[in-house]
């Protein structure tokens, strides 16, 4: 039996792991240096033309550039607000479609096949028909949104609702709640991890649809940029548009979904982390 | 006093798929009264558990009639607290919230209820709980929220269905003598289903053995209270009973 002893590597994994712990910001942004260096090292070795791939100092300067004469928080601010609006409609048409589908079995005998087949139909699928319907503007983009958003949501609040177990319906009943109460105090919470998974599988899609939506239809925000810039032929543009996508995904995630999830279903014991 | 009497109660169910009608209940009349422990046991399938439920309201009888205080029962109501095997607990809702949900229901006032459910917490050692999850505690711990929450309701029949039969047989002895000391204190009218004749007997002032859908016996327990199972372990007349018990459910 050798005694162990540890190695420098065991060291340097344990200094992390510490480190880590107290400061979190470090484990979101250390994972990204061997990419960055990555990055910098093929863009340094002269593999590729400086123009077809420019390495991250250019980009982080043109992050400069455009955050001073305000296109960039201007266009950050039209994508964000859209996706925030599609996103909040397409909540408060799906959750109460999913409760009423979860619910009752005629509802969902009758609605469970429409949904399933319009679910189906992708977001993109619907732009020839809304560019004639309602031409390149806010409405088509926002119906995009809500269309992405409402069937990831309802189809989870439906799922939701039915894994809620039918002696906790009993259980309300029998402690004095009315029906209406038993779908406040019951179905929704119980149906809440679900309804949080619809929403971060929703966002995740309407965030990707937004920015196609912007490529062909829009006149602002980040899709648009990136779109614009390939006219020009700026990669530097392109290449900080989808850092702003994956760092604002990021910022969604571990600002606003992860406490929601933090303080209800794994607090409650619903999930497992 | 009568609390819950039961009149030719009936319940057949119609199987699709066999294309018959399955009965469950075939005829049960029993009267409990006001403030007494009795016990139904009874082999699977004999029908106790659907009593029970139809007790509660949560299914309608095909026949008979049920009434708990001179009332019909016609759906689930708060006159009759429910205790589950499975404890039902809400997992979102802290133990305190958890047994002050009744009195919620009723409108009582938030500092009142909170005032009531933690003397019931108190009744069953739970003052230190209050302000946990369900999730975070053990089995037997759960179980005596379950059962707290029905009472703090002041029910007037407390309905268990097979309470303790997912917790420790350790667990399971402790909860058994606990129930009947906040018995002996509160006085509820309690009908107790459980499969366990050795549970039925210890718990009980009668103990009713169903056999396919109908009373087959009515055995009156006059063991002396308070009980615990270190006395009643090896007593004589505990064992003629509980075998005279066993007998009838093995029989049925």
């Amino acid at each position: 039996m050798n005694v162990a002893s540890v190695s420098p590597w065991q060291r340097l994994w344990g200094g992390y792991v510490r480190w880590s712990t107290r400061y979190p910001a470090l484990a979101s942004l250390v994972p990204f240096v061997p990419v960055v260096a990555l990055w910098a090292a093929v863009a340094q070795s002269g593999l590729f033309p400086p123009v077809f791939f420019p390495g991250p100092l250019v980009v982080i300067e043109k992050f400069g550039t455009l955050m001073a004469n305000g296109i960039l928080p201007a266009y950050l601010e039209d994508s964000v607000v859209r996706l925030a609006v599609g996103t909040a409609m397409g909540l408060s048409i799906g959750i109460p479609i999913g409760l009423l589908v979860g619910l009752s079995d005629r509802a969902h005998r009758a609605l469970w096949p429409v949904l399933l087949f319009f679910q189906a139909i992708g977001d993109i699928a619907w732009l020839p028909i809304l560019l004639i319907w309602f031409g390149f503007g806010l409405v088509t983009m926002t119906f995009v949104i809500v269309y992405t958003v409402l069937f990831p949501v309802v189809l989870n609040t439906v799922l939701g609702v039915r894994s809620v177990p039918l002696e906790l319906h009993r259980a309300a009943l029998s402690l004095g709640a009315s029906k209406a109460r038993v779908m406040w105090e019951v179905v929704v919470p119980g149906a809440l991890p679900n309804i949080m998974t619809g929403l971060r599988n929703g966002l995740g899609f309407g965030w990707r649809a937004l920015i196609a939506a912007e490529i062909i239809v829009g006149t602002s925000g980040i899709g648009f940029l990136m779109f614009d810039a390939r006219r020009a032929g700026s990669v530097v543009e392109i290449l900080l548009g989808m850092i702003v996508l994956g760092v604002l995904w990021y910022v969604v995630d571990s600002w606003v979904l992860a406490p929601i999830e933090r303080a209800t279903g794994e607090r409650w014991g619903l999930v497992t982390r | 006093m009568k609390s819950l009497t039961i009149e030719h109660l009936q319940k057949t169910y119609f199987d699709p798929f066999a294309a018959k009608q399955v009965t469950a209940i075939r005829d049960i009349s029993l009267t409990v009264d006001a403030g007494d422990f009795v016990s139904v046991v009874g082999p699977s399938g004999c029908g106790k558990t659907t009593m029970l439920n139809l007790i509660a309201g949560f299914l309608a009888p095909t026949g008979g009639e049920i009434r708990v205080d001179g009332r019909a029962v016609s759906g689930p109501g708060p006159d009759r607290g429910v205790v589950f095997q499975s404890f039902a607990l809400f997992p979102w809702r802290t133990v305190l919230d958890n047994v002050a949900f009744g009195p919620k229901m009723r409108g009582v006032p938030k500092a009142k209820r909170h005032e009531i459910a933690r003397e019931y917490l108190a009744l069953a050692g739970l003052a230190h709980a209050a302000e946990r999850y369900p999730n975070e505690l053990s089995g037997g711990m759960q179980q005596r929220v379950g059962v707290v929450r029905a009472l703090a309701n002041e029910p007037d029949v407390l309905l268990m269905d097979e309470p303790f039969a997912s917790v420790d047989a350790q667990t399971r002895m402790t909860l058994q003598e606990e129930l009947t000391r906040i018995w002996a204190q509160r006085r509820p009218t309690v009908l107790f289903i459980t499969h366990d004749v050795n549970e039925a007997v210890f718990l009980a002032n009668r103990v009713i053995v169903l056999s396919q859908g109908a009373v087959l016996d009515d055995i009156s327990i006059d063991l002396p209270r308070p009980r615990s199972w270190d006395a009643l372990i090896e007593d004589a007349r505990f064992k003629a009973l509980a075998g005279r018990v066993l007998q009838q459910v093995r029989a049925a």
